[in-house]
């Protein structure tokens, strides 16, 4: 069961509702011991890949593996390495916390009993509350409490922090850093789908962005952070026409100049210089920069391959 | 330790941890024998990858920064000596090229801009003499 070479390995999935495509073709594999970035926007099809990997949907098209697995066929061996925290948490009215979690214990073969009273601790709960009494917040915390006691292999988080407020988010990354990812880095995988990617900037280590069910970007966090450039310059005057391939995007604002560019930022550098610009500026783009630039760009071919 | 990330620097994260703690190192605020945070907490705190924090704390150690000693964490090394002058000329020249890359743009002369080195310089001494003399009254 030991040593795959991917946690997730996705193969021209394709799923649709009705007569939609919500998943148009995706691939992307997922290292064990790495943190993986799923972006995209609302719709996007995020949502509608994890119910694949969850074998909550099958396949139209294409495979899906989990450690090397079929989510059907081995479902019961997949789901005890896993744990999945969803945008909405389920919660049964009835239970209180500490009902609830015997009840997610009791499908485990292993539950961490002394991390579950740790992290009631450090989140200022109580296991005798209602479920139902708990704010939204409250119950993100229960449910990644209840997610990290059986310590996956794996954890899927889908949309996790939004509609969090800005303590309860810090605490939720930073618990995943520490007390999940920190007890066996080599082996302890993220796959977190989300479009507040900010959030994740320092977590992940490659990533996919998605857009109307199509793969848009695949890349390395740092690798993509140093190929995508902004050269802000200003000029005495009205900004020079700049032209080139690398150019993703120009915006002019009176004598200034702001492009993006891909991979190609000396050879632009060169250009506008030929200008004589009274200032140049160069700067990576975050990951949040680089889906603004990538995400409504309806398909189009990846830019990053690696 | 007051470390920062900017990922608009352009440079990757780990490099960005291990050359503030070089810096620290070599302008004393980090002394031998101190002690760098855990993995964990730095990691938390700056909230990136805990891998993030252990390639740039064995990138110091190949470097001979700093030592890791199992059941303690890591120290900065008593014999960074060798270290200090080289890394403290690295850290002034990365200052001087971004220095001198601005100066380019602004097409000052290298008359110009040597001009203004030796100006700031003479400012700053006499600030320091100044501190001096206000310390010792």
């Amino acid at each position: 069961m030991k040593s795959n070479d991917t946690a997730i390995e996705i193969k021209g999935l394709i799923r649709g509702y009705a007569k939609t495509d919500a998943v148009q073709g995706l691939s992307l594999n997922v290292a064990p011991g790495q943190c993986y970035g799923f972006f995209g926007r609302n719709g996007a099809g995020k949502t509608t890949t994890i119910k694949c990997l969850l074998n909550l949907l099958r396949p139209h098209e294409g495979s899906v593996r989990l450690f090397g697995m079929d989510p059907k066929r081995d479902d019961v061996s997949i789901k005890s390495r896993l744990s999945y925290v969803p945008d909405h948490v389920p919660v049964y009215p009835w239970m209180t916390i500490q009902q609830y979690f015997e009840f997610l214990a009791s499908f485990r073969k292993h539950w961490n009993t002394e991390l579950e009273n740790q992290l009631i601790d450090q989140f200022g709960l109580d296991h005798a509350r209602k479920v139902d009494q708990l704010s939204r917040g409250e119950r993100v915390q229960v449910a990644l409490i209840g997610a990290l006691c059986p310590e996956p292999e794996l954890l899927i988080l889908d949309e996790p922090t939004s509609g969090l407020d800005p303590v309860i988010r810090r605490e939720f990354i930073r618990t995943i850093i520490g007390t999940y990812q920190d007890a066996d880095p080599e082996n302890r995988t993220v796959f977190v789908s989300t479009h507040l990617i900010s959030e994740f900037e320092g977590l992940i280590d490659e990533f996919t962005i998605i857009d109307h069910g199509k793969e848009i970007l695949t890349a390395n966090t740092e690798v993509a952070r140093s190929r995508y450039r902004r050269l802000r310059s200003r000029f005495k005057t009205e900004p020079p026409k700049i032209e080139n391939e690398a150019i993703a995007k120009t915006s002019v604002e009176g004598r200034e100049l702001d492009l993006t560019v891909i991979d190609k930022a000396d050879e632009v550098k060169a250009l506008i210089n030929q200008h004589q610009p009274l200032e140049i500026k160069e700067e990576s783009l975050t990951l949040e920069d680089i889906f603004l630039i990538n995400a409504g760009k309806q398909g189009g071919q990846n830019v990053i391959k690696n | 330790m007051f470390i920062e990330l900017n990922y608009r620097s352009g440079k990757a994260a780990y490099l960005q941890i291990a050359e503030q703690v070089k810096y620290a190192a070599a302008s004393g605020s980090l002394l031998p024998g101190d002690s760098l945070p855990g993995i964990r907490p730095l990691a938390e705190r700056l909230e990136v990858n805990r891998n993030t924090v252990a390639k740039a704390y064995s990138e110091l150690e190949k470097e001979g920064i700093v030592e890791i000693i199992t059941g303690i964490g890591c120290i900065i090394s008593k014999s960074n000596s060798p270290l200090k002058k080289s890394v403290r000329n690295k850290l002034l020249e990365e200052a001087v090229d971004a220095a001198l890359v601005q100066a380019h743009h602004l097409q000052a002369s290298e008359d110009e801009f040597l001009d203004i080195v030796r100006k700031r310089m003479k400012t700053f001494s006499k600030r320091d003499l100044r501190a001096k003399s206000d310390s010792k009254k």
